[in-house]
């Protein structure tokens, strides 16, 4: 059955710094992500997995290697056209939720939907509906500050799948909760992925959240090692 | 080498449709309006950066205006006998480049001018130091300007108390009020020895103090008298012109039949003096350091204002970045965050300046501040506020989106 890859990333290579202090972190990384997919990417601190996150988040250009996202090719992109892929294709959560402190919870949702093409006013139904969505009703003009760590990270996943952008990024998205919000805001995310169709990578060491993953897949020293199925899959 | 992955990926099947690439993209509009809503946002949640930054406009538009308007008001103080005269053109002699003229011119000129049927009126005025002695003792110094009393041409004017008229009496002058304690607390009906002669205090004007001594007038006779200037000598002849009479012509056609002395409009007059002043005297470049020091300070303290508030802000701008918006997007941002400091800055800093402005008003001293001075204080505001976010625009430019990961 031919099945439509969200991510195709092959032979992808990264190093940081240059000459003799060049730090290889990605050694020739292969992944591929079939539309629709909740993937989980584990492995140790270092192992370069936020980087492979960034690359594909088109926030970070890969030294070499090949990347299609749904087809489009993105690696070898002019630096300009990264906002454009990255409106185009990506949603991301942060491990800090990464919310603008000066604007409300709708506001922070809103905001990433007009920068998609929505209107002031429809942003505003639309970010008040995802909120609803998630347990926020009541909660749409507070700031950042005046909620809770759950309840941002909340906020956090309404703005990356505001606007139904096809793949969502997360970067240990229950690093900064504890046990029983982790595991809510990862099934949260997993159920609005679910429902609208998200492919989600979400990079993690939290090992009490694997069991949402419909697939894990490790990464150690920049090499991908080998993966696993998650309780989830399909 | 890497590894291969195990198996490949699994085969995915949903009920639900897949999400697909957005191609929706805000227009320019909107992107503008998205982007102001931040900026204010951040502006104004940073009470005490605002604050901050404010009075660095505040202060850069108070100190600004305050010299500004003080080197105008000196430029107005010499220039007000010529602007307040009535005269369309004046003949002096040609070496006068500001009043008091210093050098005299004879008659001639003025039996010339009045032969010209182009002409409707034209006096000699004369003006000259005089010193008026005090009645504890010393003396105090005037500009005594002599007038044809009937026609009362060349002031005074802002008569406050008294008639202008009162000038056709004998020994009679008009003093100013600016001046009255300093020259021995002078009233209507007062008497005062003026160069050697008693004159009595007929009326009072306000505000009629030039750059140098306040001016007292007389009427000509008793000035050239006072003055001991000959009788064929006068300081300045002004002249009138007949309705529909361009004063342009006039003095071009003096200047033909009178090419000793100097012949020009009020208005070219009155750009002579500025003019004199701003390349002859250290008046100009002191108050334009101030101004020009005044701008720096403002500039510094806003620039480093906001550079503060984006380097306390780099990850909510790397945020920003990384979820879609670009280098222009966020050049919008700090535009809009510029002028919105300089608007209101510039607003505060000017109604303070107004109130400074009426508070020290006096005949002595005065802040002018005419409309362009205000209109052009908001737009060098918006100038220097733009140009002062350009330090925290480099640092957003070279920010990497990929630092929200780290």
């Amino acid at each position: 059955m031919s099945q439509t890859l969200a991510i195709d990333a092959r032979n992808v290579t990264k190093s940081y710094g240059e000459g003799e202090i060049a730090q290889l972190v990605l050694k020739g990384c292969d992944l591929r992500v079939p539309a629709g997919e909740f993937m989980m990417l584990v492995g140790p601190s270092g192992s370069g997995k936020t980087t492979l996150l960034s690359i594909l988040g088109c926030v970070l250009r890969a030294n070499g290697g090949d990347i299609h996202l749904f087809g489009e090719r993105i690696s070898g992109v002019r630096e300009s056209a990264l906002p454009r892929l990255r409106l185009a294709y990506i949603g991301f959560i942060f491990q800090g939720h990464n919310l603008i402190a000066s604007l409300s919870a709708e506001e922070n949702v809103a905001f990433q939907l007009q920068m998609r093409g929505w209107s002031p006013r429809d942003a505003s139904k639309e970010a008040q509906r995802l909120l609803d969505r998630v347990q926020l009703g009541g909660k749409y003009k507070r700031l950042p500050s005046e909620l809770s760590g759950g309840e941002r990270q909340r906020v956090a996943i309404c703005r990356a799948v505001a606007g139904n952008p096809p793949i969502i990024l997360a970067d240990e998205p229950t690093a900064s909760l504890d046990a029983v919000n982790g595991q809510l805001v990862t099934e949260l995310l997993r159920e609005l992925a679910r429902e609208r169709g998200h492919t989600v990578v979400c990079v993690t060491h939290d090992n009490r959240i694997f069991s949402l993953a419909d697939r894990i897949v490790r990464i150690e020293d920049g090499l991908m090692l080998g993966e696993g199925a998650g309780s989830h899959a399909a | 080498m890497n590894a291969p992955a195990q198996g490949g990926p699994p085969v995915i099947s949903r009920a639900v449709p897949m999400a697909k690439p957005l191609s929706g993209r805000a227009p320019l509009w909107l992107r503008w309006k998205t982007m102001a809503r931040v900026a204010w946002g951040m502006m104004f949640h940073q009470k005490l950066k605002l604050a901050g930054t404010l009075f660095g406009v505040v202060f850069a538009t108070l100190l600004a205006n305050q010299q500004l308007g003080t080197f105008l008001g000196l430029l107005y103080k010499n220039t007000m006998y010529v602007q307040n005269s009535g005269a369309d053109v004046w003949i002096t002699a040609p070496s006068v480049q500001q009043l008091p003229p210093g050098r005299t011119i004879s008659d001639a000129a003025l039996l010339t001018a009045r032969a010209m049927p182009e002409v409707e009126w034209a006096d000699g005025v004369l003006i000259g130091a005089a010193t008026m002695q005090l009645p504890a003792g010393g003396s105090e110094p005037v500009t005594l300007v002599g007038i044809n009393p009937e026609r009362l041409k060349g002031g005074p004017w802002n008569v406050v108390a008294g008639e202008a008229s009162v000038l056709t009496q004998p020994d009679t002058v008009i003093v100013e009020d600016g001046e009255r304690e300093k020259l021995g607390g002078l009233n209507l009906g007062s008497t005062r020895e003026l160069n050697g002669k008693k004159v009595t205090v007929g009326g009072i004007t306000w505000g009629l103090v030039p750059f140098g001594p306040s001016y007292a007038f007389a009427d000509y006779d008793l000035s050239r008298r006072l003055l001991k200037t000959d009788r064929d000598q006068m300081s300045a002849v002004l002249i009138g012109v007949k309705p529909g009479q361009d004063p342009r012509d006039v003095a071009e056609k003096l200047r033909t039949v009178l090419p000793d002395v100097l012949v020009r409009t009020g208005p070219e007059f009155e750009q002579s003096i500025r003019t004199y002043i701003l390349t002859q005297t250290a008046i100009g470049i002191t108050f334009g350091t101030s101004t020009v020091f005044a701008l720096i300070v403002g500039f510094v303290i806003v620039s480093l204002s906001m550079l503060s508030s984006v380097v306390d802000n780099l990850r909510e701008f790397g945020t920003l970045k990384a979820v879609g918006t670009t280098n222009l997007d966020l050049t919008k941002l700090l535009f809009v965050q510029s002028m919105t400091y300089a608007i209101i800055g510039s607003v505060i800093g000017l109604g303070l300046v107004t109130r400074v402005a009426g508070g020290i008003r006096s005949a002595k001293l005065a802040l002018v501040m005419p409309p362009e001075l205000i209109i052009g204080s908001i737009g060098v505001m918006c100038l220097l506020c733009v140009a002062a976010s350009s330090l925290a625009l480099l640092r957003i430019r070279k920010l990497e989106p990929a630092m929200v990961f780290r």
